[in-house]
């Protein structure tokens, strides 16, 4: 059971098998988002070359955000500096940000990056290209691919035109959509020719660990609810019983002088 | 004055020279990675954001879990007789949280607006609970020990509306710690993907705690028998036997509950097939939970103070490394990348552990920390400073 | 990977505007207030102007996004047929060659030796009349000819050439003899067209590629038909001896022993007409020369090709099937840089002609018209004067079939050392990098020794303008403009984004004012940049404002070519006349290259994804981005040499040593080593790319195709130890 999530409004569908490794989309993010030149929202996972000269194989797949449904960082954060947005859009708030990096941590797919360069850094990650898509434009990776390997449009369309590629290519594609299940399903979708796994790509479960991390969370007030009354009920029975314990003490010595008052007389 | 300040720092033990140079290096290298940042200055990396520095907080706010173990058992389960050790355990731990936010703001990127976790909270962080609960049991702690800075000031008036609170505060704070000590753990539940099995669990918060209140009374108990030696006063052995008595049980507990869970999610066979791994995972039970409770479940152990102190630091080294294997050793590398500290990490690091224990030594030192403990009197007198020295007040 | 430009600074790109844009506040600047008026701009000076990218010669459409005074991004423009919407990754940092801080924004007379970088800042007018008076003397003292020019292609080349021309030096230096004459030449030969264009439609069915490493060496709509070709299913042969990212999405990559690409080519002729595969109706119509070609061929069965290449007899036989099978849904590419051997013009020549023998004319290839639209006006000239000198690249005399265009440069500096038919004295270089760009870098600083004066050209003070007398800075593409670009059926328009920086001017300007003050100020008919567009656009009724904001206007239609090619017999000369009549063979046929000797091994050069030439290693945002350049090595031989990765090595030639980093690969044959080409700058004017890498420029070894006059750089053999 997991935690009721919308759908996105936008996905990605990125295909490993035309992505040639030309970084086009690194640049284009970066000069759109002023990434900072140590630093990047947008990378290459790899296969590396496999295989023995002369046969061999090599694939590769940009990665960002996931923008996921029940995402971990926003669970995370302890300053509520990302957020998912109505749009499933996982964004970040450098104004909010204290810098604790436990959003880099908490996502299973190893997103969020940090300017560690700064004396007073940001943590670096993928919005969607929000402002972009305000304007009416696709998020600038997307835009510039020259090989189509990054499309980009309505959730809905991305995860069919998914299916639609590897049903209809059954030999070329392996049969699975990564980020239609991953960690409670993302807004990033992938397809490839290879496991995803020889791609580098972290194998996440299918119920987001925000999902769990929430349950804890949550139920913390109550039970901090019930230990105050659990305690406060202890130390008044503790001191009731003692209280009591003393006074039969007491009147014990008061009826033991008495008796020896009536013994005397 | 003036020579008797000379005098003082004459006959102040000689170790204090060292920790004071190590607390000033630290704080310099500190002051370094402020302007530079953690980049140039620590092998934190989008892979291992977390360093020694987080891997130290958790195990000393596990240690100092004594305060808290204390305040309950003496407070509110009215163990009258255990009374003596809170003011020592207070000190501790307050300084051990003092030193935890030090390390904190070396830590947090944007130390600057530190403040945010009080302005923009998301409640269904981790890591704000935490915050939330160390920042107000530190509070509480300052005022658990107000009684020891004021006593010999003119707000002593202020000493009984202290006391009369005194009860509802702890009960306060004892829920806080709880909280923060196991909110600690679930901190790691979030990150179950990057831990390895062994210690990745739902039930990290419990693990958490129950080892907490285990350490914290092995840090009091070990505090006493050292601070025996160093500056002659301590607790009782009675009360140290007492406290004591408490280890083998918490530490059964937590044994069985850590392998109860291994059982149920079927992940046993883990002990065994993991390397490193699983010697990391036995080092911490057979170390730190199996020959503690044997050694405690003797009375003998119990009532001597230097068997007390080993089994003590048995438990407490356990327990450092279980926070050490959670937030460092279990978690995954990406893509064979691993981390070991920058030297600046680690020379921050110690320089605020050589200004805990400065701190502490010089506060046991002056102010009526063991005023309540028996003085027991040792062939070398040792100089009671508080008589013949001015008060820190006047 | 850099770290010298940090997020904060980041924001201030382009801070050298700032002076511009604080008096701007007063009086919009021209850029801005005419693209105001076109409406590309809003009031704050916020919007889109498209222009061109001139990152490489593809010359991809894009829409520059404009902020106070500053270009922020780049995007594809998705009206231009190079572009589609889309950048390559060095379109998309094109503003880091803008913005460059090595940026040259004065003009610089040299002052200390040459070669020592010591220049001073002088106006315009003092360092266009010193240049002028230098190249006069030159002209005086030892005749027009003693003036080398050499230029690599540009928007602005038809007015480097006018003032070539009219000063009256026939040497004339272009890149094209580094790199695609073989094809070009090649083309001409057959097809009587520099280029054909190709045409990957969704019939399209089957390529083979030539060692063109479309996914790396980039040409953004071509890159991204081929991916898409290949998306659908397209077989791709790939042939090449590396594992290049290309080969990674080849249907089958080739191996193939460097240089025998020709053998293989003759092999698959020799199969298709062997086995009658070949398009009789369209050899029969369209074709001349087909029994000649047939009685070459016939001794290059797959069997004897097999030990050359090293790709066995079936394979190549089965590719020849295959392809005819495929055909007319079938396209050998012709490549583009494909001056590896001396005996690449052959290779070309077989390809062309395979292509012609499966009749996939107008399926997958058609005629693709030059650079120039007769539609557009040209700018008065008055008539050039008589050349008399011979050129010291020996065209035509030696070189009989090179266009005069085209030349060969790498040839240029043997005359100039020897002075051998005569002396030259001067070099005027534009847009163009030669110390660099042509083989043997030592003996191209040999012959700049020789120069009495050198004046370029450029954006940034690369290697050539370090070595040179003057250095002339040219506004960058986002700051000025070209003359109108015909691409299809449209002519598009370079126009400036934002304001020069600095002094710097557009190469038109700086072109117009030095013919001036050489006396050639009739050449040079227009008044500035617009009114030359103007000019060109007065034949379609509209000037520059009216197409400002789409940024091309519409051609009328040219007429069709059906099947007509401007060769001698009109039809695709399989069997060249021309070719004979000079004194080669009017067929293709086997020319076996050189091999290394035992020990030594092919060094091979090939572009990466993230640099262009020699111009583009100094950009931060490519450097962030790019790998490190270093010379890959195969796995195999490694081990057995005890060498490891990352290990430092020298590489030796017989012109020259470099000294590189190895990256142990399984990707490249166990007889060649591969060194990532542009790196090895020598001007510390440079200060992102001088110290990295190793230069393979100065590592190779001069060899020239004798009949395309191609530079051979594969050729060049190397020896390998650690040091
Ligand atoms: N990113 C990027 N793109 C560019 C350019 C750039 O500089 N950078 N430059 C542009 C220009 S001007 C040009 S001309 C084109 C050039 O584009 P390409 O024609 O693709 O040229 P190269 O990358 O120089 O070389 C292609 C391949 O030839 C291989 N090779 C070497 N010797 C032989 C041989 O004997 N046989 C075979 N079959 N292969 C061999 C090399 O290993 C190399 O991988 O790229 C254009 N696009
Ligand atoms: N070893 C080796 N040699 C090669 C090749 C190879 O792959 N390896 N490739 C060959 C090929 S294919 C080619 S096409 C040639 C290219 O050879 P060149 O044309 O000599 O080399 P580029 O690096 O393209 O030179 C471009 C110069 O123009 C400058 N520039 C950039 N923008 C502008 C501008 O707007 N205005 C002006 N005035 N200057 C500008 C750049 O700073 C640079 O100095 O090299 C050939 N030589
Ligand atoms: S731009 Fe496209 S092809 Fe290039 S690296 Fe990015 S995803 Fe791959
Ligand atoms: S991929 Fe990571 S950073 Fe992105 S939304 Fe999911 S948890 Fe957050
Ligand atoms: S680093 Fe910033 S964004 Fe990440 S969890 Fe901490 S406060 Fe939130
Ligand atoms: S969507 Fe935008 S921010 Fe995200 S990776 Fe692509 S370009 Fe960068
Ligand atoms: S291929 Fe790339 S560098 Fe060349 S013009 Fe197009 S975008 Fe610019
Ligand atoms: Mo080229």
């Amino acid at each position: 059971m997991a935690h009721q999530v919308n759908n996105p409004r936008y996905g990605f569908l990125i295909d490993a098998s035309y992505c040639i490794d030309c970084r086009s989309c690194m640049v284009a993010c970066s000069v759109e988002n002023e990434v900072p030149m140590d630093s990047t929202r947008i990378w290459i996972k790899e296969t590396g070359i496999t295989g023995k000269y002369p046969d061999l194989k090599r694939f590769t797949a940009p990665f960002h955000c996931m923008h996921c449904k029940d995402p971990s960082c926003v669970s995370a954060c302890t300053v509520s500096a990302l957020t998912r947005s109505e749009d499933g859009i996982v964004n970040y708030d450098q104004d909010l940000c204290i810098g604790c990096r436990y959003c880099i941590y908490a996502c299973p797919f190893g997103v969020p990056n940090y300017e560690w360069d700064e004396p007073l850094p940001l943590v670096v990650k993928c919005d969607m290209c929000y402002a972009r898509l305000a304007e009416g434009q696709q998020p600038a990776c997307a835009a510039t691919c020259p090989t189509g390997a990054i499309q980009f449009g309505k959730y809905e369309d991305m995860l069919a035109e998914a299916h639609r590629k590897i049903s209809e290519q059954p030999d070329k594609y392996v049969q699975h959509v990564y980020g239609e299940e991953e960690n409670g399903g993302t807004a990033t979708l992938y397809i490839s020719p290879v496991p995803f796994e020889e791609l580098g790509f972290p194998i996440a479960g299918e119920t987001s660990p925000a999902y769990s991390n929430r349950l804890v969370t949550e139920g913390t007030p109550m039970v901090a609810g019930m230990m105050l009354v659990g305690l406060s009920g202890a130390y008044l029975t503790i001191k009731h019983i003692k209280e009591e314990a003393a006074r039969e003490r007491e009147e014990a010595e008061k009826e033991k002088l008495a008796q020896a008052a009536v013994e005397e007389n | 004055m003036l020579q008797k300040l000379l005098h003082e720092l004459r006959t102040m033990p000689k170790f204090l020279y060292v920790t004071a140079a190590l607390t000033l290096l630290g704080l310099s290298v500190g002051l370094y990675r402020m302007i530079v940042g953690l980049g140039p200055t620590t092998n934190l990396s989008k892979a291992f954001p977390w360093g020694v520095w987080i891997s130290f907080d958790l195990a000393t706010v596990a240690l100092s879990g004594g305060a808290f173990t204390l305040a309950a058992l003496v407070y509110v389960l009215q163990f009258e007789d255990l009374h003596s050790a809170t003011r020592p355990t207070v000190l501790a731990g307050l300084l051990g949280y003092s030193s935890v936010m030090v390390i904190l703001l070396f830590d947090l990127g944007r130390w600057d607006r530190f403040y945010n976790v009080f302005l923009h909270p998301n409640v269904s962080s981790a890591l704000l609970e935490v915050s939330w609960c160390i920042t107000a049991y530190s509070l509480i702690l300052i005022y658990e020990l107000s009684p020891v800075l004021l006593e010999k000031t003119r707000f002593k008036w202020l000493l009984p509306t202290i006391k009369k609170y005194t009860v509802p505060i702890v009960i306060i704070g004892v829920t806080l710690s709880t909280m923060h000590q196991s909110s600690l753990g679930t901190m790691f539940i979030i990150m179950s993907p990057r831990l390895h099995p062994l210690w990745s669990s739902m039930l990290l918060p419990v693990f958490f705690l129950v080892s907490s209140l285990a350490s914290g009374i092995s840090l009091v108990i070990a505090g006493a028998s050292v601070s025996y030696w160093l500056f002659g006063h301590s607790l009782k052995i009675k009360t140290m036997a007492k406290l004591s008595w408490f280890i083998p049980w918490l530490l059964a507990f937590y044994v069985v509950i850590k392998f109860g869970e291994l059982v149920i999610t079927g992940e046993w066979d883990l002990l065994f097939s993991s390397g490193g791994y699983s010697l990391l995972f036995w080092g911490e039970i057979i170390f730190g939970a199996l020959i503690p409770i044997g050694m405690f479940a003797f009375r003998q152990v119990r009532f001597s103070r230097v068997a007390s102190l080993i089994g003590a630091l048995f438990v407490m080294g356990g327990v450092i490394l279980n926070r050490f294997d959670v937030t460092w050793f279990s978690i995954a590398p990406v893509q064979g990348e691993t981390y070991t500290p920058h030297w600046m990490e680690i020379a921050i690091l110690v320089g605020v552990a050589a200004g805990l224990v400065t701190v502490y030594s010089l506060v046991a030192r002056y102010l009526p920390v063991y005023e309540e403990t028996d003085t027991f009197k040792r062939n070398t007198p040792l100089p009671r400073p508080l008589e013949e020295a001015p008060a820190a007040g006047d | 990977m850099s770290n010298e430009f940090s997020r904060r600074n980041f924001l201030q790109l382009g801070a050298v505007t700032a002076g511009a844009l604080a008096v701007g506040q007063m009086l919009p600047p021209a850029v801005a207030r005419a693209a105001e008026a076109a409406g590309m701009l809003n009031s704050s000076g916020d919007g889109y102007v498209p222009s061109m990218c001139e990152m490489c010669v593809w010359r991809c459409g894009l829409l520059a996004r404009v902020k106070d005074g500053r270009v922020v991004k780049l995007e594809g423009n998705p009206e231009h047929p190079h572009s589609r919407g889309h950048l390559c990754v060095r379109g998309q940092s094109g503003l880091f060659n803008t913005y460059d801080p090595d940026r040259v924004l004065n003009p610089l007379i040299r002052v200390g030796k040459r070669g020592e970088g010591r220049f001073r800042k002088a106006s315009w007018d003092e360092a266009l009349d010193y240049t002028a008076s230098r190249m006069l003397q030159i002209k005086e003292t030892y005749g027009p000819e003693a003036m080398v020019f050499s230029s690599t292609h540009n928007l602005s080349q038809v007015q480097f050439e006018n003032l070539l021309y009219a000063f009256g030096s026939p040497n004339y230096g272009t890149q094209r003899s580094l790199c695609f004459n073989a094809m070009i030449v090649a083309n001409m030969m057959t097809y009587g067209m520099e280029e054909p264009e190709r045409i990957y439609d969704e019939d399209l069915q089957y390529i083979i590629l030539t060692g063109r490493n479309l996914m790396e060496a980039i040409s953004t709509s071509e890159t991204g038909e081929l991916s898409a070709a290949i998306g659908r299913g397209v077989k791709v042969i790939y042939l090449d001896p590396r594992f290049t990212k290309t080969a990674a999405k080849a249907t089958e990559w080739l191996p193939i022993k460097p240089g025998t690409d020709l053998a293989f080519h003759l092999a698959l002729l020799h199969v298709i007409i062997g086995e009658g595969l070949y398009n009789h109706r369209f050899v029969d119509s369209y074709t001349v020369g087909f029994d000649e070609l047939a009685a070459e061929v016939e001794q290059y069965t797959p069997e004897w090709a097999a030990p050359l290449t090293e790709i066995d007899a079936d394979t190549i036989r089965r590719i020849a099937r295959e392809f005819a099978a495929a055909a007319p849904h079938a396209l050998a590419h012709n490549g583009w840089r494909t001056s590896n051997f001396i005996n690449s013009f052959q290779t070309q020549r077989a390809i062309t002609i395979l292509n012609a023998l499966v009749g996939n004319w107008n399926v997958t290839m058609r005629a693709a018209g030059g650079e120039g639209s007769s539609a557009l006006g040209s700018i008065p000239q008055p008539p050039y004067p008589r050349i008399s000198a011979q050129r010291l690249d020996h065209v035509p005399a030696r070189f009989p079939v090179v266009p005069l265009k085209l030349g060969v440069f790498q040839e240029l500096r043997d005359s100039i050392l020897t002075g051998d038919p005569y002396q030259a004295h001067g070099w005027f270089i534009s847009r163009q990098n030669p110390v660099m760009s042509l083989p043997d870098r030592a003996k191209t600083l040999q012959a700049f020794e020789m120069m009495d004066f050198i004046v370029t050209v450029d954006i940034i003070a690369n290697d050539t303008a370090w070595f040179s007398d003057v250095i002339l800075p040219e506004a960058s593409y986002l700051e000025r403009y070209d003359p109108l670009l015909p691409v299809g059926d449209r002519a598009y328009l370079r126009q400036p984004v934002i304001e020069p920086q600095g002094e710097a001017k557009s190469a038109l300007w700086i072109y117009k004012q030095l013919g001036e003050r050489l006396g050639l100020g009739d050449y040079f008919q227009y008044e500035d940049e617009e009114d030359y567009i103007n000019q060109q656009l007065a034949p379609l009724g509209v000037t520059v404002d009216d197409i400002r904001s789409k940024g091309y206007v519409d051609l009328p239609p040219g007429e069709e070519i059906g099947f007509e090619w401007n060769t001698p017999s009109g039809k695709i000369e399989l069997f060249s006349d021309t070719l004979a009549r000079v004194g080669f063979s009017g067929v293709p046929v086997w020319d076996a290259p050189p091999e290394p000797p035992e020990g030594q091994f092919y060094l091979l050069t090939g572009k990466v994804g993230q640099a262009t030439q020699f111009g583009t290693q100094n950009n931060q945002m490519l450097h962030k981005y790019a790998d490190e350049p270093r010379l890959w090595f195969n796995d195999t031989v490694a081990e057995d040499r005890g060498l490891a990765d990352g290990d430092w090595v020298e590489v030796i030639s017989e012109v020259g040593k470099a000294h590189i980093r190895l990256r142990v690969t399984p990707a490249i044959r166990p007889d060649c080593v591969y060194l990532t080409p542009g790196y090895g700058h020598l001007s510390k004017g440079l200060t992102t790319a001088f110290g990295l890498g190793a230069s393979d420029s100065a590592l190779h070894v001069t060899y020239t195709d004798p009949i395309s006059g191609s530079q051979a750089l594969s050729q060049t053999f190397v020896t390998v130890r650690k040091v």
